[in-house]
């Protein structure tokens, strides 16, 4: 079985003997990140930076809850504020894997310049076995391009640190309990966010809608789990599917948008199978949504695929 | 401690198949298959990973032909080192006419044989594949099947060769880690 403690030690101590110096990581307030945080921090102390990039395709409250979360694990921390960048980026493009390499370009880059700032060379990232397997190598086909690992730029100035290189989320976990990690349940997110919950171009505005959405599914499914109707599942949301289908809204025509809920178990990523939700939780959802959207959204529909063939993420 | 090490065909799940034997505290590490045949000839066993779409019945899968020509241990090919096995033995791996994602029921033919101990007469496994074994080597028999892919497990008639169509190594599997047990045990005699 896994031993978190002896993990612990392990890679603590190679931490120590790898990064010279200062350090910055790249926390997006997940767990992998968090966890590697106070692994890190418990190595080198004060020497490690964390720094948080809003991307403008966070979740609902998210980045006051990554400042929170900061302060409580006692980092030295930055927070920079890059969404009107990333938007930029991202106009106009819609093909999956691009979305994945510009963002995990304009990552490295914001990193970089803080990097600069504060003369650092390492970057230490929350990378995890599921990304380097999917981002694909020589031998492994690319399955998607993971912005940690397959969307990283040829050329950067930081040397990456990455302890938890060979662990997949569930030891993540397991590590985040024995170090008394607060984020240690919380449901995976991947780092590009919401921007491929968005199939198609990733624009404010549809970020905006894809945030609503994914606050209801999140927020009735847990409340549904509390009341004991269903297990909570690995992990839940809403994905924007900006094909328009025809509806009817107070007797007149709607003409808006498709939004899917996702919800699947797992325990490592590597194969899901899709959540049971009862209907009536899905039906709470969808009148929710419907209602809150108005004439941006009048479809709703469950993904019913497992992993494989579909990924957990459509994107 | 026995030594089994994962030769890596580039499958998606090959370091999942390393995760369940070091939990079996099994003595393991990845391979490439490229790696000579003196660096994985003092070992209790090997396991032959999946891979990329079409690797089993298109290339030469690495050195996997002079694993197979020289190793008098146990192998457990899976996937597309499943379907390498039966043509190197002389049978044939095609693309399917029902290729399989995901979750499928599987039916055990035999009932004594040593990988599939402890495992019920049907359960759920999960599957990836593109491509399957057409035609079982004159030296092997077929172990399990599903309603799609006649030859889902297939064994040596004497030696202890094994190869499976579908993926143990994953958490979804049913049944997965009793028959990687099983494999240690047969790698441990």
């Amino acid at each position: 079985m896994f031993d978190a403690e002896e993990f612990i030690e392990k890679a603590t101590k190679k931490v120590k003997e790898e990064v010279k110096g200062r350090a910055l990581i790249a926390f997006s307030g997940g767990v992998d990140s968090s966890v590697c945080a106070a692994l890190v921090n418990k190595a080198i102390s004060d020497k490690l930076i964390a720094i948080h990039v809003d991307t403008g395709f966070m979740r609902k409250g998210e980045p006051e809850q990554v400042k929170a979360l900061m302060k409580k694990l006692g980092l030295n921390y930055r927070f920079v504020d890059a969404s009107k960048e990333f938007y930029d980026e991202l106009a106009g493009i819609e093909d999956p894997e691009r979305k994945r390499k510009i963002i995990g370009e304009k990552f490295i880059r914001v990193f970089e310049k803080v990097a600069k700032e504060e003369q650092i060379k390492y970057l230490v990232q929350g990378t995890i076995a599921p990304d380097w397997i999917e981002s694909g190598d020589d031998l492994r086909d690319t399955i998607k391009s993971h912005h940690n690992v397959g969307g990283l730029p040829d050329k950067m100035n930081l040397t990456l640190v990455e302890p938890l290189y060979d662990l997949y989320k569930d030891e993540v976990r397991k590590v985040a309990r024995a170090l008394k990690v607060t984020v240690s349940e919380r449901q995976p997110f991947p780092g590009p966010g919401l921007a491929i919950r968005i199939i198609g171009e990733a624009t404010a505005e549809r970020a905006e809608l894809v945030r609503n959405a994914c606050d209801i599914v999140e927020k009735e499914i847990e409340v549904a789990a509390k009341k004991g109707e269903m297990d909570l599942p690995w992990q839940y949301f809403a994905v924007l599917i900006p094909i328009k289908t025809v509806g009817v809204h107070g007797d007149k025509r709607a003409y808006g948008h498709t939004i899917a809920i996702r919800a699947v178990q797992s325990v490592d990523a590597m194969t899901c199978s899709y959540s049971d939700i009862p209907h009536h939780v899905i039906d709470t959802i969808s009148s929710k949504i419907t209602n809150i959207m108005g004439e941006k959204v009048n479809r709703i529909v469950y993904d019913v695929t497992n992993k494989p063939p579909s990924t957990i993420e459509w994107e | 401690m026995v030594t089994i090490y994962v030769i890596d065909n580039g499958g998606q799940w090959t370091h999942r198949e390393w995760r369940v034997l070091k939990y079996l505290d099994v003595e393991t590490k990845i391979v490439p298959n490229t790696a000579a045949f003196s660096d994985v000839s003092d070992v209790d066993g090997v396991v032959l990973s999946g891979g990329a779409p079409r690797i089993g019945i298109e290339t030469s899968l690495g050195n996997c032909r002079e694993y197979l020509e020289k190793a008098t241990y146990p192998i457990l090919g899976i996937c597309a080192g499943h379907q390498f096995m039966a043509r190197f033995f002389g049978g044939d791996a095609a693309p399917s006419k029902v290729p399989e994602f995901g979750k499928i029921e599987l039916s055990r033919i035999k009932d004594d044989d040593l990988l599939f101990q402890g495992v019920p007469k049907t359960s759920i496994v999960w599957e990836s594949h593109n491509d399957e074994v057409t035609k079982v080597p004159d030296d092997f028999e077929i172990l399990a099947e599903s309603e799609n892919c006649h030859v889902q497990a297939m064994q040596h008639k004497t030696r202890m060769l094994f190869g499976l169509q579908f993926h143990p190594e994953v958490e979804h599997t049913e049944y997965g880690e009793q028959i990687f047990k099983n494999f240690v045990k047969i790698c441990e005699k």
